[in-house]
């Protein structure tokens, strides 16, 4: 699309539009924009917002807040936060006048208000907390909130009743946005108080409810899980039978699969899985793009030591539905099956990084592959002890320390592949360490945790 | 040593423990339109509130692009930002384990030859310091055959009862693809830790036992105490005594959501429970055994992520130990009105609690240990003589006593003192009386 026609003083304010009839009345060529980050093409996004820059396509001041917010975005999206960081310290306070309608009234005559996008203020919170200064962006987060309710009260004081209703939302998103901070860092007692805090407000949403029925079987109240799903079914009785409330944001395929997916995990916390698979059969038969029953459903299954079936519910999902199943948990489930599954799973893990790397959004993280390789590995170090239980008349060679094993020319071979091989002295650190620690017995356990990957 | 010769085994363990799943929590990077397109005050204008909404919603947004990933940028409810939608993730690592919690594991057994293995016998068993548990035995009815690029599932379960390192130990017994007859063993070792500590305090006010019970939390997780129930022993019957906490106002309107929970922080957090204890038989002479006092144990069930559970008990509480008094001491009968420097007479009785015949006594008031003078004297003979009393029966006596000041006072040290086996009891506990002016 075209940039906007050059200024001149006698333009109109370029947000007055009559109708808003397309997103490029609202920005520069905005309907573009959407379209890149629609598909996960951050990259392309960062690369139109600094061309428009460079060829000063960017009119108005409202466009050029509008591209920042998508370029600090992109940049947080391709997990690059010190540069989303400095995107937004490369503004002035966003309190400031210059961000204000007002301060252009030869653009934007008899506009008044902040023309800040939302998100940018969003950013500014969450941004510190992945860079790794938790405390500082949460005060942040809590700091919006009140931003936030201040904004309301004062709109609500000037009668301006839609944007009152958009701060609303905005008071819910920040809430929700710290709960699942505080989820995160398993400050249970927290979650469970500020999730009560938005029910008491609106106790019909069926999809909140329900995440507090997640959260008391994340920490094991399994009986006040229970009353809350019960509580969900009985709406969505309600809803269906006509008696429709306030909070029907979900339609009615949504609302079943929910009721489904609870039943569902009250089934598998009472490790029923076969009723646990079931219900979920019934949700991925009534919407087969439903990822959370389709990886749920996969695990169940392994869960009944149907290792096959679980990675084959999963390789079909990202089959099937590929756009909605490529999420980040899903491959790291799909991974773990196959270590367990194959003794030599990096020709299985390769095939599927190549698959991701042609399909997936520029903000796929591509690190969920390795995961966890080799959650345990099980060596026979010094099998003195056993060799003289063989049966067989062969005798069976003395493995001996300083000449690797089958498993362990293995493993480096799987080091040198996946171009690790810079891990063996960790590696040989651990072993040595747990080598140290045997006298004459047959065990060794060598158990790499995650951050040995970094 | 030749790595393809006979050391190679063509088949392989791949072990994973399986501890519950846990939900994935990821706050994702997803917003409204709304947030993004316009500035965040537009909607002040009326215009802008009337016709914006239809053109942010999404769906009336440019036709779906192919691939289309809009629910990884645009939220489609609010709470999708809370990053909790119920997807499960298998667990990462093999983590920690304790005491009272359940060992569960995924065992495969791979075939990576290039040839089928016959009759394979496959045992799987915890070994510990003290005892080994058989968890799986193929050989009554061997696997026969585990193709090229096969495997062969379990899983196994242990109840974990002993602290301390653990082996579970695989082994499979296999022909491989040249006849000859294998065997591997492997072996994956894990220790198993505390995971609570109990610390109890005994009172004994009147005829009712207290019991405070602190509980406190070593593991890495936070735990959900689901049941912690007192068993008191056949003497006791117990209640629990739970305070009544702060319950705001806005908590009692969504009461029938959300119970308040009692969770224990991870490392070190900690929580108390009250227990009264009363005698069930009712008579306190009865209920008094000789030696120590058992009061009962403490059955405790916590359930950490998505309800894994554990339980464990106590060893027997005890309380404070009693020891069966010989003999009673009882007042019984005071005079009613006492006057000053008018001599009176107390009437006792002392009974003989147990099954063998107990004197001569002698009762007299023990030596004043205070400083303070004694106001109440036994006036005559200053030692009493009471003659043996048979098992199980009793016998009454007089003191004549004296009181040398007005007001409230006490009679105390009245003690008892065993002529034969040379020993003296516990005196009376003091006896206020009123000493009137004569």
């Amino acid at each position: 699309m075209e940039s906007s026609s050059p200024r001149s003083e006698s333009q109109m304010d370029p947000l007055s539009t009559p109708s808003f009839s397309t997103l490029n009345d609202l920005c520069h060529d905005l309907t573009s924009l959407q379209d890149l980050a629609n598909r996960g093409a951050w990259r392309s996004v960062i690369d139109k917002v600094s061309r428009a820059r460079a060829l000063n396509l960017l009119q108005n001041p409202h466009d050029h807040l509008t591209y920042l917010a998508y370029n600090a975005l992109a940049f947080a999206k391709l997990r690059r936060f010190n540069e989303a960081s400095a995107e937004l310290d490369s503004m002035e306070d966003l309190d400031s006048h210059h961000y204000r309608y007002e301060t252009y009234p030869k653009v934007y005559p008899n506009r008044t208000g902040s023309m800040v996008p939302f998100s940018l203020r969003w950013l500014h919170a969450l941004l510190p907390i992945k860079l790794g200064h938790r405390n500082q962006g949460v005060d942040r987060l809590y700091t919006l909130l009140d931003f936030v309710r201040d904004k309301i009260r004062d709109k609500e004081k000037n009668n301006l009743e839609h944007s009152v209703q958009i701060w609303k939302k905005r008071e819910v998103f920040v809430v929700n946005c710290i709960i699942g901070n505080h989820l995160s860092h398993k400050e249970f007692t927290v979650c469970l108080s500020l999730l009560n805090e938005l029910l008491s407000r609106d106790s019909l949403d069926l999809l909140l409810v329900s995440q507090l029925g997640y959260v008391q079987l994340q920490i094991g109240d399994l009986e006040g899980a229970k009353v809350s799903f019960s509580k969900v079914e009985d709406m969505v009785e309600e809803a269906k039978k006509g008696n429709g409330n306030g909070s029907l944001l979900l339609n009615e395929i949504e609302m079943m699969n929910l009721v489904n997916r609870n039943k569902a995990l009250v089934y598998l916390v009472g490790k029923d899985y076969v009723s646990a698979v079931r219900e979920y059969e019934e949700c991925i038969e009534r919407d087969g793009s439903d990822v959370v029953a389709l990886n749920n459903k996969a695990l169940c299954l392994m869960y009944l030591r149907d290792l096959s079936d679980s990675i084959k519910v999963l390789e079909n999902a990202l089959e099937t539905v590929p756009t909605m199943a490529l999420n980040e948990t899903l491959v790291v489930n799909l991974c773990s099956m196959y270590e367990l599954a194959y003794v030599n799973h990096s020709d299985i893990k390769r095939t599927l990084s190549n698959w991701i790397a042609r399909v997936a959004p520029d903000d796929f993280d591509a690190t969920c592959t390795r995961t966890t390789s080799l959650q345990t590995l099980l060596w026979t170090v010094n099998d003195r002890r056993s060799s003289s239980k063989k049966l067989s008349s062969k005798k069976l060679p003395h493995h001996q320390l300083s000449k690797p094993t089958a498993h362990l020319q293995n493993f480096l071979n799987i080091l040198v592949d996946e171009k690790r091989i810079d891990l063996q002295k960790a590696i040989a650190k651990e072993y040595e360490f747990v080598y140290s620690t045997i006298i004459d017995t047959e065990l060794a356990m060598v158990k790499l945790e995650s951050q040995h990957w970094a | 040593m030749s790595q393809t010769g006979g050391g190679s085994h063509s088949l392989a363990f791949r072990v994973m423990r399986l501890c519950r799943p846990s939900f994935n929590v990821d706050p994702p990077l997803r917003l409204h339109p709304s947030d993004l397109f316009v500035g965040e005050d537009i909607f002040d204008d009326p215009l802008a509130a009337s016709s914006l909404p239809p053109l942010l919603s999404p769906t009336t947004s440019s036709p779906s692009p192919d691939p289309n990933y809009r629910h990884r940028f645009l939220l489609h409810h609010s709470s999708d930002a809370m990053g909790l939608s119920a997807l499960l993730v298998l667990p990462q690592s093999f983590g920690a384990i304790y005491l009272g919690e359940t060992f569960c594991s995924y065992i495969s057994i791979n075939n990576s030859s290039t040839f089928e293995v016959r009759e394979v016998i496959i045992k799987a068993e915890i070994q510990t310091e003290r005892q080994r548990i058989l968890l799986l035995d193929t050989s009554k009815s061997p696997v026969e055959t585990i193709r090229a690029g096969g495997r062969y599932d379990f899983i196994v379960e242990h109840d974990v009862k002993e602290l301390g390192p653990h082996t579970l130990v695989c082994t499979a017994l296999y022909n491989d693809g040249d006849g000859e007859r294998k065997y591997l063993p492997q072996f994956f070792k894990f220790i198993v830790a505390n995971p609570l500590s109990v610390r109890t305090k005994v009172r004994v006010i009147k005829e009712t036992t207290f019991l405070e019970a602190c509980i406190e939390n070593h593991t890495k997780s936070n735990l959900f105490m689901d049941q912690v129930d007192f068993e008191p022993a056949q003497s006791y019957t117990s209640t629990i005594l739970k305070g009544d906490g702060h319950h705001s106002k806005r908590e009692s309107l969504i009461r029938e959501t959300f119970k308040p929970p009692i969770l224990i922080r991870s490392g070190g957090g900690i929580y108390n429970y009250l227990y009264q204890l009363k005698s069930s038989t009712g008579s306190s002479a009865q209920s008094k055994v000789e030696g120590s006092n058992v009061l009962g144990k403490l059955q405790i069930t916590w359930r950490t992520n998505l309800g894994e559970p554990g339980r464990l008990q106590t060893q027997q509480i005890l309380g404070t130990p009693t020891t069966k008094k010989e003999i009673e001491l009882q007042v019984v009968e005071v005079p009613s009105i006492i006057n000053l420097q008018r001599p009176f007479v107390l009437k006792l009785s002392l009974t003989n609690q147990i099954d063998r015949e107990l004197g001569p006594f002698e009762v007299s008031l023990s030596e004043n240990e205070s400083y303070v003078e004694r106001v109440v004297m036994i006036n005559g003979l200053q030692s009493m003589f009471v003659p043996q009393v048979a098992a199980l029966g009793s016998t009454e006596f007089q003191l004549n006593l004296i009181a040398t000041k007005t007001g409230i006072q006490r009679i105390s040290g009245i003690t008892v003192f065993d002529s034969k086996e040379m020993k003296s009891y516990e005196p009376l506990p003091d006896l206020e009386i009123f000493v009137n002016m004569d």
